[in-house]
């Protein structure tokens, strides 16, 4: 009997209804209308599954939208996204202008607090930090989302092909992929931190660099995933199916195989965006980030912050729940998405 | 037992050769190279050059990766910029505070997030389960260094409640025998040594835990609760043993494979953490080391630490192998 997932258990259905019935009088009203939704819910979902074809993405969707964790993820992410892509408009200041330079003196821990004209206050050097703050969050979208994608294009290219190489190039294919997987599991043996900070301190740090460096840490794990998803595909009907057929190899491994195991990379991109974000951070922190002021980054900000943490706590407080509250929010949404894409994980 | 490991040893030599291939062509091969790392971005060609010429970089491929394998063999990793020392001798001075470091996050993080971890699963869906869970997303979310910097600002200057820097209080006076200052301590029985050196450990140590304790829970978590559905325990359960020998025999000790897996993991990312964190508490050990290292862009000092982050790779990954061995059976037979 196929369940669906949306009713794990349908013979616990007619005895709840029989209860709702039976105590009919003094089961609350929201109740009721609760247990008629969950039922509906659950007729639903059986007759998607005995008529139509539902896809996989399809039902890791109408999951989510009932995950509270996948609802506060996308709520975050939203917010960040929109906020970052409007902030030349909700940003009332430059957020290089030092217009109010001669109020703020940090050797004498005299900062400017939140008020009227500045929202958030002033930084150390007198300019407007609710500016910095907006402008800051377009900045780290894009590192977040450049990163990313230099990681999962790599990645893909190279797990890609020893996906590829291993399912269908026979026992070449197979050294093929043992030599790519071998370099991409001692890639992996290193800290992302450090190959990023590696290629950070060879090329000197920018914008640019950060991107660069934090996307190119991530490459490994975006191999090993698509590989081992491609793997996984390999030995499926469709794919013996597609062979015999007479399909070219290279057709059968792009349009076959590869939309297949897009999952779980799809999910990694989702968390590689908080991984990003965070490790633009740590490479400001460590003096790698971005130099230009003219384009303030959260992580800059807060690590520029960092010495006046016991002075005027706000300056970093303020980049620093951005950083958190975003990767939270990117977090929560990868981890809703793999588990409403991974049939182990459901409960 | 014994056959295990020697054969789990030779199987490092082609993962040590590969290795080595791999960081050459990483560490000398990158577009920039050491001589854009050592030189000003406006050095004339000729200087360029002639600093080409003196590293070697104009020989043929092949001859310049035996000489840095043979470089690397007789453990010359060069000479850090700043200082001028060798780079292995600067590591080797530094190495027992990190390694202290190091050891003191992975026992919080180790004890803290197996029971949390286990417990949140027998109770899912609990408060305690809740808290974990939202805990160790917190953890992993928040930047190393800004954790650091709130628990040395809050903790140590606010409150007075931890030192805030250096591995000891200069009133403590030490007998020095290995450079593990609690180990020192504990030989010599001067115990204001050992709970100074701790006191010291506390705050680094718990910021440099936070991503490992935060994984390990979260592993833990979904280990046991995978174990506890397999048919094995059901039949455990069924067949009248008590419950807590179903817990520790079956449940934990099948759960804790993945997660010893991690710890190996994790240990090796904790010497990439530790630069984050001590130098925020100026703790003396190769982390504030990588540190300096990477503001003033000390080519050698960088190599050398990635170097020594690969070997220490391989070794963990050796012991994870041999107490996986130790825990399933099935390992060995391979």
């Amino acid at each position: 009997m196929p369940t669906t997932p949306s009713s794990p258990n349908q013979s616990g259905v007619p005895d709840r209804d029989e209860a709702a019935v039976a105590e009919d009088g003094r089961v609350p009203l929201h109740r009721r209308k609760a247990a008629k939704a969950d039922r509906l819910a659950e007729l639903m979902g059986t007759r998607v599954d005995e008529g139509q074809i539902s896809g996989i993405w399809i039902d890791a969707f109408r999951r989510m939208r009932r995950n509270p964790m996948a609802i506060t993820g996308a709520v975050i992410v939203v917010v960040f996204v929109v906020v970052a892509l409007l902030s030349p408009l909700l940003a009332p200041y430059s957020p290089t202008s030092q217009a109010w330079g001669s109020e703020v003196f940090p050797n004498r821990n005299e900062f400017v607090g939140p008020r009227a004209e500045n929202w958030l206050g002033l930084d150390h050097l007198g300019r407007d930090l609710y500016s910095r703050f907006v402008i800051g969050a377009r900045q780290t979208l894009m590192v977040g989302v450049v990163a990313t994608l230099v990681g999962f294009f790599f990645g893909a290219l190279l797990g890609g092909a020893a996906g590829s190489c291993a399912v269908l190039g026979g026992r070449w294919g197979a050294r093929v992929d043992n030599v790519l997987m071998r370099i991409i599991d001692m890639m992996l043996a290193l800290p992302t931190l450090l190959l990023a900070v590696t290629v950070a301190a060879l090329v000197g740090p920018s914008l640019t660099t950060v991107m660069l460096a934090v996307g190119i840490a991530q490459i490994p794990i975006f191999a090993r995933l698509l590989r081992g998803a491609m793997l996984a595909q390999g030995n499926r009907d469709y794919v013996l199916a597609a062979q015999s057929l007479g399909v070219r190899k290279r057709k059968i491994a792009l349009t076959h195989i590869l939309p297949n195991s897009m999952g779980p990379v799809i999910v990694q991109s989702t968390l590689t965006l908080a991984t990003a974000i965070i490790d633009a951070a740590a490479l400001s922190y460590l003096g790698l980030g971005n130099p230009d002021a003219s384009s303030p980054e959260w992580g800059t900000m807060l690590a520029e912050a960092q010495r006046f943490l016991s002075t005027a706590p706000a300056l970093a407080v303020y980049p620093a729940l951005g950083i958190i509250i975003t990767a939270l929010g990117f977090t929560l949404l990868g981890e809703s998405l793999r588990e409403a894409l991974d049939p182990k994980l459901r409960k | 037992m014994l056959r295990f490991i020697v054969r789990r040893l030779l199987q490092l030599i082609p993962t040590l050769l590969g290795l080595s291939i791999l960081l050459f062509v990483w560490l000398q091969r990158l577009p920039g190279g050491p001589e854009n790392a050592l030189l000003p971005d406006n050095a004339p060609p000729e200087q360029r050059e002639a600093l080409r010429e003196s590293l070697g970089l104009d020989e043929p491929f092949t001859v310049q990766y035996f000489s840095f394998l043979g470089r690397i063999l007789q453990g010359d990793l060069g000479a850090s910029i700043h200082t001028g020392r060798p780079v292995l001798e600067e590591f080797l001075t530094r190495f027992p505070a990190t390694f202290e470091l190091a050891v003191t996050a992975i026992v919080i993080a180790v004890a803290a997030g197996l029971p949390l971890g286990y417990l949140a699963a027998r109770r899912r869906g609990g408060a305690l389960d809740f808290a974990a869970v939202g805990g160790s997303l917190l953890g992993i979310c928040t930047p190393v260094f800004f954790l650091a910097f709130l628990l040395k600002v809050g903790l140590a200057e606010q409150l007075g409640l931890f030192p805030s820097a250096f591995r000891l209080s200069p009133a403590v006076n030490r007998t020095d025998i290995t450079g593990f200052f609690v180990l020192d301590g504990l030989m010599t029985r001067e115990w204001d040594v050992v709970w100074d050196a701790l006191l010291h450990l506390a705050l680094p140590g718990l910021a440099l835990a936070s991503i490992p304790l935060a994984v390990i829970t979260r592993m833990t978590r979904a280990s046991v609760l995978e174990v506890m559905g397999e048919d094995y325990v059901r039949t455990a359960n069924a067949k009248g043993l008590h419950r807590t020998t179903v817990r520790t025999r079956h449940v934990l000790r099948n759960a804790l494979l993945p997660v010893v897996t991690a710890v190996g993991l994790l240990s090796g990312q904790l010497f990439a953490g530790a630069v984050l964190t001590e130098s925020v508490f100026a703790f003396p050990g190769i982390g504030s080391f990588i540190y300096e290292a990477t503001h003033g862009r000390d080519y050698p000092v960088l190599t050398g630490f990635i170097l020594l982050i690969a070997a220490m790779y391989v070794v963990i990954n050796l012991l994870v192998d041999i107490s996986y061995s130790l825990l399933d059976p099935r390992v060995r037979a391979q």
